[in-house]
């Protein structure tokens, strides 16, 4: 992906921090990315890892004794400035960068109406009557494909099925006509034959009015085949960023390596055993000095530990944040080394054949 | 204008409420250690007798607060701080009394009501309702015009009055417990009602409800007073409402306020303690009009 | 139509429930002849004192069985005749004094529920949006202390502060001032009974709000970009407004209990006096009367209350 003009939202290097009772938690650790406008974007990651505020920062909803640092730019206009600011422009977020979240039954008000609620924006940043915005409404549930739609605009949140629902949070974000859609999770509370349904409407509406898309999610079998670019995130950094196929086809960091080998294959055989990551997420109020996935890699080096690797260009719009990414000589000889010694840098420890002892439930490389 | 913290979920840092028992609860703990012990004590405590009259020659009572009488005396001249200690005991044997027996039958009935439910929970409900549906002392005012005037009395229509609130309660905790899979379980070991009431309910439905044996009893305590502020409590005996009536008439009002503000301040502090610790057990102990929740 | 069948039918269950508990303890546990003759009452030997006796028993219809006399009473009482005073023969009847103090109650607990909702609603949306602030750590202490003082209590204090101390509202009620005036009059007394309540408002609604704040939904209006103002009072009220509801209904309780003390100490002759005086006067039928009114008054309001659930809250209708 060449970029091409200025991207529509670069962020650079956000850091967000939480003062908690056990310490500072640095839930977003230094995170870079660029999105052009129409382009969509993956990010990927488990519990814990700091999309959801990563997200949430963009959108301005975190809570006021949470300490953000970094650049975010929209369009040109610094964020930041703009949300610490008490009068400013009120018909920025909900407008042009536009949210919709996990749970659409706890996202709804549950005593007003479908109509009401996805009424509400263009009433109030739009400035519609009443008349013209519930027409609007109406052509919204459309769009999302909701059957019946001018019946249901009077209807409660409670009387929906949730995938009508979720259709009916997507409405209500793209009332205004945003640029930027930001969906955290939008079909993890869904049933698995409804979440293809609602990904499929969301790709529909991107291609129909042009919007970026940020899909934050920890499923990467959700963004496969479906967004223009991934971002890897892992305990508040970004481990890598790239072209979904690449991701798919050539990871470039260890840890989304071992992501994409804890996806069950279709074609594997029967009886065939789950290969998890060893070892936990690392506790946020401490951020390591080193690399965060240490811990947890088969290719951890010395300077793993010691150093933090920053986010080097591997080409193609591919970035790595790595000493050693997959497929690379250093890779190699770090991993051989490893395996010779049988444990990592970090004392992980690991099989002659390379995988993680404890990565493999029964035993290392079995497979029966 | 600012809104607090977004929801749990999302926001890793809730402010968190200590917990601790603070200087806050020890204070209103040590006045209702103080007043109770107080008013036990009183025979036999130094105390000047209530109802001697201390005049004074050449001046006309009431006095205000000296070394002499710490709270001043009323218009006869009797001292105001061993009344307002004779006062609490009755105020606050009454407020118990009352609600001891509130507790004791409205409890059981709701608890019984929860459990067996059918006709009987139905009937319990209506007379519930019945009775709640007296506004404020009316009913209460009622039974005593009827009957007499006397400590047994009015504690036994207080208690009356309390039944249904506290029944209520008792009964809702009940069917929330009720409903849960270890009493299910009982029943089909074959445990009859009765066990189950004793051994599943009663612990975890009492305890509980304990909590607002404190609340209940300031509730008992305002509601005398308030009967004896309108003429229709005890007819001897000295209470707090008793005495802040004797104060509230203007002339007495402007001229010695201490009669009456007294009184005034020795209920308030009493009241908002034992409102401030039962608040204090009730949110411990998580009970709700709805049930309890753990 | 079924639900609304039912709860009608409930209202009335319980009204005539009422009127019969009350009238049956007046009628057993009281002794009306005495009230109305005094000690003659159990005279059996006087021959002036037995006819006396039974013209008393033949006007109050003494002599008919309870169901009976029940019923007849509450014929009467349907149609608006609540009988004569047991304590002063000649004087007008008791529908007549109801009717001439009932308005001044009724303007009393109006303007206290006014005040009530006035005070507490908005008090409770500023602290439930403000809360772990200085000010509403101040203001919840504040609330907690109304809540503790006793209605009597709180109006000899502001009574003594407010009426005599600082002298800014008047506090006696003159029955012959004009209407204005009047109304002026009863501000201070509204007030008394107005601040306990509101507190409890306060404090229910804060609590309220601060859970409703943390919702969902809420975090979802947020990424509208809505306005703060916009989410707090289009949002987030909405939900909490539940349990002003309810408290709605158990505060007009408390303000009709209220209003027999507070009429006393402001020296207002409504109702809540009248029932007083009543009571020492052992004037039963109009005790009868009062209770009856005050009790279906306060009925009436609940059940309104309920209406008002179902309007609220969509779900509750089905």
């Amino acid at each position: 992906m060449t970029r091409r003009q200025t991207p529509l939202l670069s962020v650079r290097d956000l850091k967000v921090v939480f003062p908690t009772p056990i310490g500072m938690v640095h839930a977003v650790d230094g995170v870079s990315f660029d999105l052009e406008a129409g382009q969509s974007m993956g990010i990927v990651g488990e519990s814990g890892s700091g999309k959801t505020v990563t997200a949430k920062t963009l959108m301005n909803l975190l809570p006021s004794y949470a300490l953000v640092d970094g650049s975010v730019n929209f369009d040109g206009r610094d964020l930041r400035s703009l949300a610490a600011e008490r009068k400013a422009d009120k018909h920025l977020w909900g407008v042009e960068i536009s949210m919709v979240f996990q749970d659409p039954m706890t996202s709804l008000n549950p005593v007003k109406k479908v109509g009401e609620q996805i009424a509400e924006s263009m009433r109030y940043h739009l400035g519609h009557t009443r008349k013209a915005a519930r027409r609007e409404a109406g052509d919204l549930l459309e769009q999302v494909g909701i059957p019946e739609p001018g019946r249901r605009l009077d209807e409660y949140p409670h009387q929906l099925s949730g995938g009508l629902r979720q259709r009916v949070v997507i409405a209500a974000a793209l009332a205004c006509e945003p640029r930027l859609l930001i969906a955290d999770e939008p079909t993890t509370s869904l049933d698995v034959t409804v979440q293809k349904h609602i990904l499929d409407l969301l790709d529909d509406l991107r291609a129909a009015r042009g919007m970026s898309m940020i899909l934050v999610t920890h499923d990467l079998g959700v963004v496969k085949g479906r967004t223009d670019e991934v971002m890897v995130m892992y305990a508040g950094r970004t481990m890598e960023e790239a072209p979904t196929e690449e991701v798919f086809s050539r990871q470039g960091h260890p840890y989304t390596e071992a992501l994409i080998e804890t996806i069950p294959k279709i074609n594997s055989t029967s009886h065939t055993r789950l290969v998890p990551i060893p070892g936990q997420p690392p506790v946020t109020t401490s951020p390591p000095t080193g690399c965060p996935f240490a811990d947890r890699c088969r290719y951890a080096t010395d300077l793993c530990v010691a150093q933090g690797p920053p986010l080097t260009p591997l080409g193609n719009g591919h970035h790595v944040a790595c000493h050693t990414p997959v497929g690379t000589p250093a890779a190699e000889t770090a991993l051989a080394a490893n395996a010779a010694l049988g444990h990592t840098a970090t004392g992980l420890e690991i099989h002659q054949s390379g995988v993680p002892i404890g990565a493999v439930i029964g035993g290392p490389g079995e497979q029966n | 204008m600012r809104l607090p913290a977004e929801s749990q979920t999302n926001a890793p840092y809730v402010p968190v409420k200590a917990r601790r028992l603070g200087l806050g609860f020890w204070l209103p703990m040590g006045w209702i250690t103080l007043i109770v012990g107080v008013a036990l004590l009183a025979p036999v405590l130094p105390l000047k007798d209530p109802t001697d009259y201390f005049i004074r020659s050449g001046e006309r009572p009431p006095y205000p607060p000296s070394a002499d009488h710490w709270f001043g005396t009323d218009q006869d001249a009797r001292d105001m701080f061993s009344r307002i200690i004779s006062g609490a005991r009755v105020s606050l044997a009454v407020g118990f009394m009352s609600i001891a027996i509130s507790f004791a039958v409205g409890g059981t009935l709701g608890m019984v009501a929860g459990l067996v439910r059918g006709w009987f929970d139905r009937l319990t409900s209506f007379l519930f309702l019945v009775l709640l549906s007296f506004p404020g002392l009316v009913l209460v005012i009622l039974i005593i015009a009827l009957i007499d005037r006397s400590v047994l009395t009015i504690s036994v229509t207080l208690a009356v009055a309390g039944i249904a609130p506290v029944g209520r309660l008792a009964r809702a905790a009940t069917l929330s417990f009720a409903e849960r899979e270890f009493v299910t379980a009982a029943r089909t070991l074959g445990a009859r009602n009765s066990r189950i009431l004793f051994r599943e309910l009663l612990p975890n439905v009492v305890i509980p409800m304990g909590a607002l044996v404190l609340l209940g009893v300031a509730a008992a305590i305002v509601a005398e007073g308030g009967l004896a502020f309108l003429g229709l409590s005890l007819e001897k005996g000295v209470t707090w409402g008793k005495l802040i009536r004797n104060g509230a008439g203007t002339r007495v009002l402007r001229d010695s306020p201490w009669v009456a503000f007294g009184p005034i301040t020795v209920m308030f502090l009493t009241i908002a303690s034992l409102n401030y610790i039962g608040d204090y057990l009730r949110d411990f102990f998580n009970v709700r009009e709805a049930g309890l929740e753990r | 139509m079924r639900f609304w069948g039912l709860r009608v039918g409930m209202l009335i269950a319980l009204l005539l429930a009422v009127s019969m508990l009350t009238f049956g303890a007046m009628n057993l546990l009281g002794d009306p002849l005495f009230n109305i003759l005094g000690p003659i009452a159990g005279d059996t030997e006087n021959p002036e004192n037995i006819a006396k006796i039974q013209a008393a028993e033949e006007q109050y219809y003494l002599d008919r069985p309870l169901p009976e006399r029940y019923v007849r009473w509450l014929g009467d009482f349907v149609t608006g005749d609540f009988g004569v005073r047991f304590s002063a023969s000649g004087q007008p009847p008791v529908s007549e004094v109801i009717k001439e103090r009932l308005p001044r109650t009724l303007a009393l607990a109006g303007m206290g529920m006014a005040f009530t909702l006035a005070i507490g609603i908005p008090w409770g949306v500023w602290s439930g949006s403000r809360s772990e602030t200085a000010r509403d750590r101040l203001s919840t202490g504040v609330a907690f202390g109304f809540v503790a003082i006793p209605n009597f209590a709180l109006a000899v204090v502001l009574y003594y502060v407010v009426g005599i101390r600082l002298n800014w509202l008047p506090f006696r009620f003159d029955a012959g001032a004009p209407f204005w005036q009047r109304m002026h009059q009863l501000v201070l007394p509204a007030l008394t009974l107005a601040l306990t309540g509101s507190a409890v408002y306060q404090r229910l609604l804060r609590t309220d709000m601060i859970t409703t704040l943390q919702e969902d939904f809420i975090l979802m209006a947020r990424a509208k970009g809505l306005s703060r103002r916009h989410i707090l009072l289009r949002h987030a009220l909405r939900p909490s407004l539940f349990s002003v509801v309810t408290l709605f209904g158990i505060n007009a309780g408390a303000i009709f209990g209220g209003a027999l003390i507070v009429e006393l100490v402001f020296g207002i002759p409504g109702v809540g006096s009248l029932f007083v005086e009543s009571i020492f006067r052992e004037d039963f039928p109009v005790v009868l009367a009062l209770v009856m009114i005050l009790t279906a008054g306060f009925v009436v309001m609940n059940f309104a209350v309920d209406i008002l659930y179902s309007v609220i809250d969509p779900r509750v209708r089905q």
